[in-house]
Parts: structure tokens; C-alpha cells; sequence
């Protein structure tokens, strides 16, 4: 028997910890969650930019529209 | 034998390995844990296949949130049938 | 869903992504945009769909053409000022105070 994660109890998880977002058009930002909404609207600190695995910007603060927004995912490790 | 709504198949699917084909040709498989009725998905044990001009990129992810909005079909089984 | 009060570590005033736009308000803000448009300038007034109202605005536009010989990448910017600009949210990818990008 599998027990279902709703999505927004796995984005409530996501809340404090570093993670990586990935954007429809291929960006990654890695930084650390401080908050989201239900549109995916994502609040990133320390946040860096890459493009092609290549880190491009830094921003200290950012916010991400949610519809650009391919995935979240958690990280284990920085590569 | 009764019909089956397209968001039980989903259901259906909950614990065992999905192929997800995004509208951008980017395919991710992965283990589904939970998806909400704008068919966002929460997936583990993910691996990402972005096909572009110069060959295949896989990226593999421990747990994500996969934006419903692009998402183009869903194939149960966690098989790339072409490749 | 975005509406729990979970108490964070930190003792800010962030409950919604859009609290950082918020706390952005006449400052001046980096705006990253859709076909390579980025903005700086400062921030009058934005609502729930991120449409914005930006004062004294550098708009920068990245173009990229292909040398017609070596086949290599060539990166064009061109920039202009805008002394007022709205901005229509869904064309909006980031927001960020501004003073940070580094490179």
C-alpha cells in the first residue's frame, strides 16, 4: 500500500531548504526556498543563476513567476 | 467493465514508475507520489531526458514538483519506448 | 494554500512569494524578462499578477546573430532609458533587488 503526498504538503516540505528550480526554458536557479503559493510563485535567497550547468548571476533575493517554472526538486548534494 | 476517468488513471498509477512527455520534447520517468487536479506531480527517483540538436541530456533528481501546465501526456510504466 | 502561517526561522515578513515584490516597493529592482529583456528600475506599484509600474527604467535587450562566415554566437545588446513603463506580468520570468547580480 502507497501512501499519496499531496502536492502541497510536499510544497510545504520544500519551505528552508536548498533546492533547485528549473524553468521551461532550460534556467536553473539553486537557492534556498523561503516561500511559494499555490502558482508555483517562488521566493528564492542566496540565489544562483545557470545556464547550460554554467553558473551565469547571483542574486541575493528573488522571486520567480510560477507559470516559467518547469519543476522543483530537492537536492541531496551540490554538484 | 466501467470507464475510467482520465485523473483516475492517474490515480491508478500512484506508487509505481510514470514517463511524462512535457509539450517542449523534454521527458522526465519517475516514481509517482501524488499529483492535484491541475495534474501537478510529485515524483521521486527522477530522471530527466532533454533531447536537443546536440544529442540527449539526463539529469537525474531526487524529489521534485513537476508544473502540470506543460505537461503533454502520461504514459504509465516508466519505460522510454523509442530510444 | 499559500496561506499557513508556518513560523520560520527567520523573523521576517514573508508569508507569500509576493512579499518580496512588496518589500521591493520604491526601490530599485532587476527584472528579468521573456526574449532576453532585462529591466532596472525603480518600483512604484505591482498587483497580484505581477503587472508592474517601473520609474527611470534601463531596458536592456540581448539579440544573438550568427557571424555569416565564422558561424560563431554573436551576443548585441542595445539599451534605452524609459522615464515611466508598465510592465504586463506574465511576460515576467524574475524579480530581484537590485544592487546583487555580480557578474
Amino acid at each position: 500500500m502507497t501512501r499519496k503526498t499531496s502536492t502541497s504538503d510536499f510544497l510545504k516540505q520544500l519551505v528552508g531548504r536548498p533546492v533547485v528550480v528549473k524553468l521551461n526554458s532550460g534556467l536553473d536557479y539553486r537557492g534556498v526556498l523561503s516561500c511559494l503559493d499555490g502558482y508555483m510563485n517562488i521566493a528564492l535567497e542566496q540565489t544562483e543563476e545557470y545556464v547550460n550547468g554554467q553558473l551565469k548571476n547571483k542574486y541575493g533575493d528573488a522571486f520567480i513567476r510560477g507559470n516559467n517554472v518547469l519543476y522543483i526538486s530537492t537536492v541531496k548534494r551540490r554538484v | 467493465m466501467s470507464t475510467l476517468l482520465p485523473l483516475e488513471l492517474i490515480d491508478k498509477c500512484i506508487g509505481s514508475r510514470i514517463h511524462i512527455i512535457m509539450k517542449n520534447d523534454k521527458e522526465l520517468v519517475g516514481t509517482l507520489l501524488g499529483f492535484d487536479d491541475y495534474v501537478n506531480m510529485v515524483l521521486e527517483d527522477v530522471t530527466e531526458y532533454e533531447n536537443s540538436s546536440d544529442g540527449r541530456r539526463v539529469t537525474k533528481l531526487d524529489q521534485i514538483i513537476l508544473n502540470g501546465s506543460n505537461i503533454t501526456m502520461m504514459v504509465p510504466g516508466g519505460d522510454i519506448p523509442d530510444s | 494554500m499559500a496561506e499557513e502561517a508556518e513560523n520560520q526561522s527567520a523573523p521576517c515578513v514573508m508569508n507569500e512569494p509576493l512579499d518580496m515584490v512588496r518589500l521591493s516597493l520604491d526601490e530599485r529592482i532587476y527584472v528579468k524578462m521573456r526574449n532576453e529583456r532585462e529591466l532596472r528600475g525603480r518600483l512604484h506599484a505591482y498587483d497580484q499578477h505581477l503587472n508592474m509600474v517601473l520609474g527611470d527604467v534601463e531596458e536592456t535587450v540581448t539579440s544573438v546573430e550568427i557571424d555569416e562566415e565564422t558561424f560563431e554566437e554573436v551576443y548585441k545588446t542595445s539599451r534605452r532609458s524609459i522615464p515611466m513603463l508598465f510592465v504586463r506580468g506574465d511576460g515576467v520570468i524574475l524579480v530581484s533587488p537590485p544592487s546583487r547580480p555580480t557578474m
